[in-house]
């Protein structure tokens, strides 16, 4: 018997087929990884086991037993637990209130040795000891009583799966768990997963990081474009396997970059001594200092939350500095808003796609001259020119490869990816001298990947100087001339971007060179 | 095909709910034992179906043209500036004061002086709530809301002092000088004033379709976020829409004391007031010019009309109000999605809330 | 009765109906459902009160009909805002709007220019005198001499922030406030949470208005909230949904309204003005909360909330 087992499971939006005849099943016991690019229909898969959503048709059974869930509560009563990559927890509450949420223990008056009188008021003293001893019991390092929004990540990774096995789950589903991690974190929380399987507990584990599924897991289960494509023992495959497998094709994720000697160019921006805040009064950003010379590419690395986000607020003029200067060339734009930044000649694509850098229900056209729609070319006199603005908009469509169905429609029909190169598009076409670029590909698909990799090196030859923020190491480490690494909001270290390693970077980001 | 469709969907956003208020307005008539389909009809008749009654109801648009552009344009931009009926009847008075107070002007530069009048004392009015949104993120809404509390006070307390008018048997200003009235036209209802709010909707057209402003408000109420990574300058923006909504609204008051008041009352503004007919009719009209067009005129005949009912049936003109809560209440739902799915959505509604289904 | 003595007893007079609708108000508001409407079931508090004490010829009978309506106006605003998922802002004045016009047809139809019902209610007998309190000075302004809806308001603050902070509804509420994913991924029925929330501020406010119309004077006249829902959403903004900070905003304005009216006796012909003085203060005291709130933050712009 399998803990669960699918058959032909298929989740339909509309034409779109997320999950196409899903076949699998997960041993019980084991720890099983289900590998796959963004997109490829994972998470729609994990969504219909924990009763998130229904599926078109197929049937799924739970320990041999065939189910239907209306709800994840459904699924939790099956025994199915998962710990989702967006926490599913309340900020403001402690860590005891979180896990017994919707199981909360009340107050009980005894009248006599029979009769007890429930009360509606919560019994915290008592909520809060159960789950210190449950803490205790499974080895966490956790306090019952923090709140929530004050522990760390990895932490707050730990309530959730609490939450989960208080609620006695024996299946639990971990929906790329290690994205926001440290390594370290990382590190522990594949020690957990052997925890928990000698304690009996299956394992379903959805990643896109190979490294993972090698270590931990027992079984591999390969999904592109919403199908099953490979299922193997992890012990009968290799990384470079699984890799192919995902993509189907070799993939050579290294972009070809040839190496050039900036020394002798101009310093096209500098960053000195940049320091701010967030709301708590504390510092995010501190004492950042760098140059970026003409042609050249500086690579941001870290993980996230440790003040990219911030730092790229800053020089994208969305929020200020307390301390410190920025300088394109020799004028001095500290602090200035996004309008003045953008016709002094910066170009910037924002960390996040739909808040900063497109507007859903805007059209096309309409998010294409976002930030240069007061140029002459589109407005004249405060009235926009229509026919100019398609012109542009359609060459720009043409010449950066964007597919779209309806050119009159709204930018939300676009795939990320396609949405991404409006962005693109936008900032690289209107010749700026330096371009801020931060997470250029997240949840892009691969052709994109390439297509924007391409041209960012394409601006480099032509001596534009570029600020590549970006968790993905690789990425990172694939176009950058240099790189620097962040860590609780401080530059901790610098390599050159031909001779850098990853494990070297690695520990910089761990904050591991500090001490 | 899809912009038809799209078009469709809105008229029978529009229309479901005023069908549907028509409808709970008449059982209401009904309820107190008067006929609703006489009702109904003798507001039409008198309002459109008669050129004397069209003419009134034109008349009778205009302020409102004019008060649901002014909503139109900060509820486009996600700003509730709920100050619009303030911003009217602070501009109406002032414009009132220097109709009575200044003598001796030729009409058009008298008239000139109290339009201009009611629309710096608008802007002026709409600038306290600009600032402070656009400086200090102060919640417009509240702030505006209470300013029309102040507004009432003030002019209340004005009219009942310096300005009174003794010869008056209520409380109630000096009549503006005959310099300063807008005429009618040719014995008609209509004055220049009609005319005047349509060259403001010609203008309001071209802002919000074609300018550089009209985009920028829309992004900012779509996403301020993106707006502001885009070099929009949002705080400055507010404050320039701020002001064109305070001077809108500042002609709107001067227009209507001009051309049919004549002279400031406390109920001047009507109930429920110029600003709040006006947020209904920049609803109806979803926010678009020719929409709010469309709306005024129907809105004025339904007041204008109601003017009627009271000599034909025992029902109080103050029907039109409780329609017009209604209407409100049903505008503020969106009942057809892109496929008319009306149905399905109640439906939907009906499933535990529990299974969330991702729109992916 | 001495000034002071006079200012403290019409600051918990015209705080009560303020508390009573700032505390009904923060359980939808912090369940995420910002309700504008809470100034037209206020009215409609006042409104039905009064017509139902004249129907009925009872107060108490009176008064819970007007909660019961006020109740259907919150079920026609949850109804449309979180089933319908409609603009919360636009449904809350179509519901303000709707009250004022509805009770101004009824009047109008029954030929009325206001309801006056104190022949069937005598105010003064309404307002209960606590023993030994009564004679302590000071204190027997603010604790002594006043109705029992008013006595049930200030109660009321306590038992809001209990069943806030330690009952199961208490926390549901914030945690669909917070993180409404959170709340369904645990089976926590969302959609019913807010509209309870909804409904107690519906029948708060009912109350509210019954205090405002017919247990202090006996009459209901058009319009006569006059912005006290506007200005309970004010405190709640202030006191950030926090039943006592939020209570204590709804007494300050109380307070002020109460100096207004005060001292507008030495005003002369100015008096009038002081009328003014509650809505300014309104927006200074919004002013400067949000003024120190923005000082800390260094992010430009605005985000759709």
């Amino acid at each position: 018997m399998y803990a669960i087992e699918a058959v032909n499971l298929t989740k339909k939006y509309g034409d779109f087929v997320a999950n196409d005849n899903i076949n699998l099943t997960i041993g019980k016991g084991e720890i099983t990884a289900i590998v796959g690019e963004n997109g490829a229909g994972k998470t729609t898969l994990m969504n219909m086991f924990f009763g998130l959503q229904r599926p078109t048709s197929g049937e799924l059974l739970v320990n041999g037993k065939k189910v239907s869930f209306g709800s994840s509560l459904d699924a939790i009563n099956c025994g199915l637990g998962m710990v989702h990559q967006h926490f599913k927890l309340v900020p403001s509450l402690t860590v005891f209130e979180n896990i017994l949420l919707g199981v909360e223990k009340n107050k009980k008056i005894n009248i006599s040795q029979k009769i007890k009188l429930k009360t509606p008021i919560i019994n915290k003293n008592f909520e809060k000891k159960e789950v210190q001893k449950i803490i205790e019991d499974y080895k966490f390092e956790l306090k019952a009583d923090d709140i929530v929004e004050n522990i760390s990540i990895g932490a707050k990774q730990r309530v959730e799966i609490l939450k989960m096995l208080y609620r006695n789950v024996d299946i639990l589903i971990f929906d790329e768990p290690t994205a926001v991690l440290t390594p370290q974190e990382v590190d522990e929380l594949l020690l957990s997963f052997k925890e928990l399987k000698n304690q009996g507990k299956t394992i379903i584990l959805i990643t896109h990081k190979l490294r993972e599924v090698m270590e931990v897991s027992d079984k591999v289960i390969v999904i592109k474009r919403g199908k099953v494509v490979g299922s193997k023992a992890t012990k009968d495959t290799s990384s470079a396997e699984i890799a192919k497998m995902m993509v189907g094709r070799e993939v050579i994720l290294n972009v070809s970059k040839e190496d050039k000697d900036v020394s002798g160019n101009k310093v096209a921006y500098s960053v000195s001594k940049l320091s701010t805040r967030d709301n708590f009064g504390k510092k995010v950003i501190e004492d950042i200092s760098f140059e970026i010379k003409e042609g050249e590419i500086l690579g941001v690395a870290g993980v996230e939350g440790n003040g990219q986000s911030e730092l790229v607020r800053v020089l994208s003029g969305l929020m200020e500095s307390t301390e410190g200067s920025v300088r394109l060339y020799d004028k001095d734009i500290t602090n200035k808003w996004p309008s003045s930044l953008r016709s002094a000649g910066i170009g910037i694509v924002p960390e996040d796609r739909y808040a900063q850098g497109l507007c859903k229900d805007m059209t096309i056209f309409e998010n294409i001259i976002a930030g240069y729609h007061g140029n002459k070319k589109v407005c004249r006199n405060g009235i926009l020119l229509k026919n100019e603005i398609e012109n542009t908009s359609n060459k720009l469509i043409e010449k950066y490869d964007i597919r779209v169905a309806e050119k009159n429609g709204n930018v939300s029909q676009l795939s990320g990816g396609n949405a991404q190169k409006i962005i693109v598009a936008r900032e690289f076409d209107s010749d700026p001298k330096v371009l801020i670029v931060s997470q250029p590909t997240r949840g892009v698909d691969i052709g994109s990947i390439e297509f924007i990799h391409n041209k960012i090196l394409e601006l480099r030859s032509e001596n534009k100087a570029i600020l590549l923020v970006s968790s993905e190491l690789s990425e990172i480490m694939n176009l950058s001339d240099r790189i620097i690494v962040m860590y609780k909001g401080r530059i901790v270290g610098e390599v050159e971007g031909r001779k850098a390693d990853s494990t070297e970077i690695g520990l910089l980001m761990a904050g591991l060179s500090l001490e | 095909m899809k912009k038809n469709n799209t078009l469709l969907k809105n008229i029978f956003n529009v229309l479901f709910p005023v069908i549907s208020a028509l409808i709970l307005g008449g059982i209401i008539i009904a309820a107190i034992g008067e006929n609703p389909f006489l009702t109904y009809s003798v507001m039409i008749k008198k309002s459109l179906f008669s050129l004397d009654g069209l003419l009134k109801t034109l008349h009778f648009a205009a302020p409102l043209i004019l008060t649901g552009l002014a909503i139109a344009i900060t509820f486009k931009a996600n700003i509730f500036n709920m100050g619009v009926e303030g911003q009217a009847v602070l501009g109406a008075f002032f414009a009132g004061v220097v109709g009575f107070t200044v003598k001796g002007l030729p009409p058009v530069l008298h008239i000139t002086l109290c339009v201009l009048t009611g629309i710096v004392v608008g802007m002026l009015f709409a600038l306290i709530p600009a600032l402070l949104k656009a400086y200090f993120n102060v919640n417009e809404m509240v702030v505006t809301l209470m300013l029309n509390y102040v507004v009432v006070e003030i002019v209340k307390f004005l009219s009942q002092g310096v300005f009174k008018d003794p010869a008056s048997g209520y409380v109630s200003t000096y009549p503006i000088a005959e310099s300063a009235m807008f005429k009618k036209i040719f014995g008609s209802n209509l004055t220049v004033f009609f005319f005047i709010a349509l060259i403001v909707f010609g203008i309001m057209y071209i802002v919000f379709n074609k300018s550089k402003l009209g985009y920028e408000v829309k992004a900012i109420g779509k996403n301020p976020e993106f707006s502001e990574a885009t070099g929009m300058n949002v705080s400055k923006k507010i404050i320039i829409i701020m002001l064109i909504s305070g001077a809108i609204s500042g002609l709107a008051g001067a227009g209507f004391l001009m051309s049919e008041k004549y002279r400031f009352t406390l109920d001047f503004s009507g109930s429920p007031g110029l600003g709040w007919d006006g947020m209904l009719i920049a609803l109806l009209g979803s926010h678009n010019p020719v929409g709010i067009l469309v709306a005024a005129v129907f809105y004025a005949a339904l007041k204008t009309g109601s003017d009627y009912i009271g000599v034909f049936t025992n029902v109080p003109k103050d029907i039109v109000g409780v329609i017009q809560g209604i209407l409100i209440l049903l505008l503020s739902v969106k009942f057809f999605n892109e496929k008319f799915y009306l149905f399905e959505k109640v439906k939907l509604l009906w499933k535990k809330s529990s299974s969330t289904d991702f729109n992916k | 009765m001495s000034l002071l003595n006079n200012i403290l007893y019409d600051m918990i007079y015209h705080s009560a109906p303020l508390i009573l609708a700032v505390l009904g108000g923060l359980f939808a508001h912090k369940a995420n459902v910002l309700n504008i409407g809470l100034e037209g079931m206020m009215l409609m508090g006042a409104f039905s009160s009064t017509l139902f004490v004249l129907i009925t010829g009872n107060l108490w009978l009176g008064i819970l009909i007007s909660v019961l309506c006020t109740l259907v106006l919150g079920l026609i605003f949850s109804f449309f805002g979180i089933t319908m998922k409609s603009n919360f802002i636009i449904t809350g004045f179509g519901i303000n709007i709707f009250v004022a016009a509805l009770s101004s047809f009824v009047l109008k139809y029954m030929e009325m220019a206001n309801i006056n019902v104190s022949s069937i209610v005598n105010t003064a007998g309404l307002k209960i005198s606590i023993p030994v309190i009564k004679d302590i000075p000071i204190l027997n302004s603010l604790l002594s001499g006043h109705t029992a809806i008013t006595y049930l308001s200030i109660i009321l603050i306590a038992v809001v922030t209990v069943i806030m902070y330690n009952t199961k509804f208490g926390v549901y509420v914030r945690v669909v406030g917070e993180n409404e994913e959170a709340a369904r991924s645990v089976g926590i029925n969302s959609a019913a949470i807010k509209y309870i929330a909804v409904l107690i501020g519906a029948a708060l406010c009912g109350l509210a208005g019954a205090n405002l119309a017919v247990e202090r004077m006996a009459l209901f006249t058009n319009n006569m909230t006059a912005g006290r829902g506007f200005i309970a959403i004010a405190a709640i903004y202030c006191g950030q949904a926090k039943p006592i900070k939020s209570a204590m905003y709804a007494i300050l304005f109380g307070l002020a309204k109460s100096l207004a009216i005060n001292l507008a006796l030495f005003a002369g012909p100015a008096s009038g003005l002081f009328e003014i003085v509650p809505y300014l203060m309104i927006v200074i005291v919004l002013f400067a909360v949000s003024a120190i709130e923005k000082r800390r933050t260094n992010i430009r712009g605005f985000k759709l909330e």
